[in-house]
């Protein structure tokens, strides 16, 4: 399946998902992603619930305390709501691991490019950050309080964000004189 | 603060796509015909920023944490139309690239907090400018957090009437109102005050900087 078909191929699934009101399809949606996920079906799934999961206990021990105490429990709906979700996020880290973005969005110049750039600058502030941060734990030897935490971030982030813009400007006037912004 | 994917019915998503779409279009041609060279490097960056502000946890007092969005920083740096279009890509990227959010609930949260938090902050900012640059920042953004909460809470807040069985029961987000404006609010309360501050700190720096860009 070519990089278009398949993030096509997950917005329709996504959509579907919202759509279907069975608990029992939506179980059999996700072992059937599950099953043909390939190798790491373990991890993908543990990365799933990972983002999902504070969401979806915090929601389910909150209505099963309200049915509890209302003695109005659905457990369909409870199952359904969990399942469906679920599933989306599934889907979802399915889709981030194996699909090839850059590839998926041939054809929308500006699209990519702005993906590109902003996905180049994330990377430029975790480094910077990264080494800032390492720098600060070396010079100090009792950890600091949390004044010293919210000053030190203060300072480190703006001293982060004037290299990112210098970096970023820098890296404009390059693609700007090989013609990768002309379009 | 964002909603994700399956907490909210193809009957909320489906319309708040067909209003974003043409907001999104606008917002795309006002951002190219202004997109110099100047311009570019530091929007790259400020969004860059604003998706990084909101994996940042701040450390509460008692050992909690919550995490900041940065439209305000961006709506008051650019311009409301443009921290709209920056802040829809945030939205994008955390749902395409980490899997977080989702695709689903992108049009909600891009009108909930990308254009209603950025036109709230910048237009917050403008009427209470003359008070001083520092309550004027502190409390457009402030309010901005808490408006788009607010509007999070009653969208979230909207489904069990929205979408339910033949017998009632909910098929998305199960509570009403009363639960989702106050759960929401309270801790948006606090979590806004981190990012007013954060936000007047960065600010001020991009005003030194000369980096502010107005009309956006």
């Amino acid at each position: 399946m070519s990089p278009r078909a398949g993030l096509f191929a997950w917005l329709i699934a996504v959509v579907g998902a919202t759509l279907v009101h069975a608990p029992a399809w939506l179980a059999g949606g996700a072992l059937l992603a599950l099953a043909v996920s390939g190798r790491g079906r373990v991890a993908l799934l543990a990365r799933a619930l990972r983002l999902v999961l504070p969401v979806l206990l915090l929601i389910s021990v909150a209505y099963l305390a309200a049915g509890w105490l209302s003695d109005s429990l659905a457990w369909e709906y409870l199952l359904l709501l969990n399942l469906r979700v679920s599933l989306l996020a599934l889907l979802t880290a399915w889709m981030v691991r194996d699909l090839d973005l850059d590839r998926a969005l041939r054809g929308l110049p500006r699209l990519q490019r702005w993906l590109s750039i902003v996905r180049g600058q994330i990377e430029v502030f975790r480094r910077l950050a990264g080494d800032y941060r390492a720098a600060a734990r070396s010079r100090s030897t009792t950890p600091p309080t949390l004044g010293q935490r919210y000053r030190a971030g203060a300072a480190l982030g703006l001293a982060a964000l004037d290299k990112a813009v210098y970096n970023a400007e820098a890296l404009t006037q390059g693609m700007r004189s090989r013609g990768a912004l002309d379009d | 603060m964002h909603i994700p994917d399956g907490l909210i019915s193809p009957q909320t998503y489906l319309p708040a796509l067909a209003v974003a779409a043409p907001l999104w279009a606008l917002a795309g041609h006002r951002l190219r015909s202004r997109l110099g060279d100047e311009v570019l490097p530091r929007l790259a960056v400020f969004t860059a920023l604003a998706f990084l502000m909101s994996t940042l946890m701040l450390p509460l007092p008692g050992g909690t944490s919550g995490h900041v969005v940065g439209v305000g920083l961006l709506a008051l740096v650019f311009g409301p139309w443009t921290a709209f279009m920056a802040y829809s890509l945030v939205l994008l990227l955390q749902a395409v690239v980490v899997g977080a959010g989702g695709i689903t609930s992108l049009p909600v949260n891009a009108l909930a907090i990308g254009f209603a938090g950025a036109w709230l902050a910048a237009g917050l900012y403008a009427v209470l400018r003359r008070f001083g640059e520092t309550p004027a920042v502190l409390l457009a953004v402030w309010l901005s957090v808490m408006g788009s909460a607010l509007l999070l809470a009653l969208v979230l807040g909207l489904q069990p009437a929205i979408a339910h069985g033949p017998d009632g029961t909910p098929l998305f987000f199960p509570f009403g109102p009363a639960i989702t404006v106050p759960a929401l609010l309270l801790p948006h309360a606090l979590i806004g005050a981190g990012e007013a501050a954060l936000t007047l700190l960065v600010f001020r720096h991009a005003r030194r900087r000369r980096w502010l860009v107005a009309g956006g």
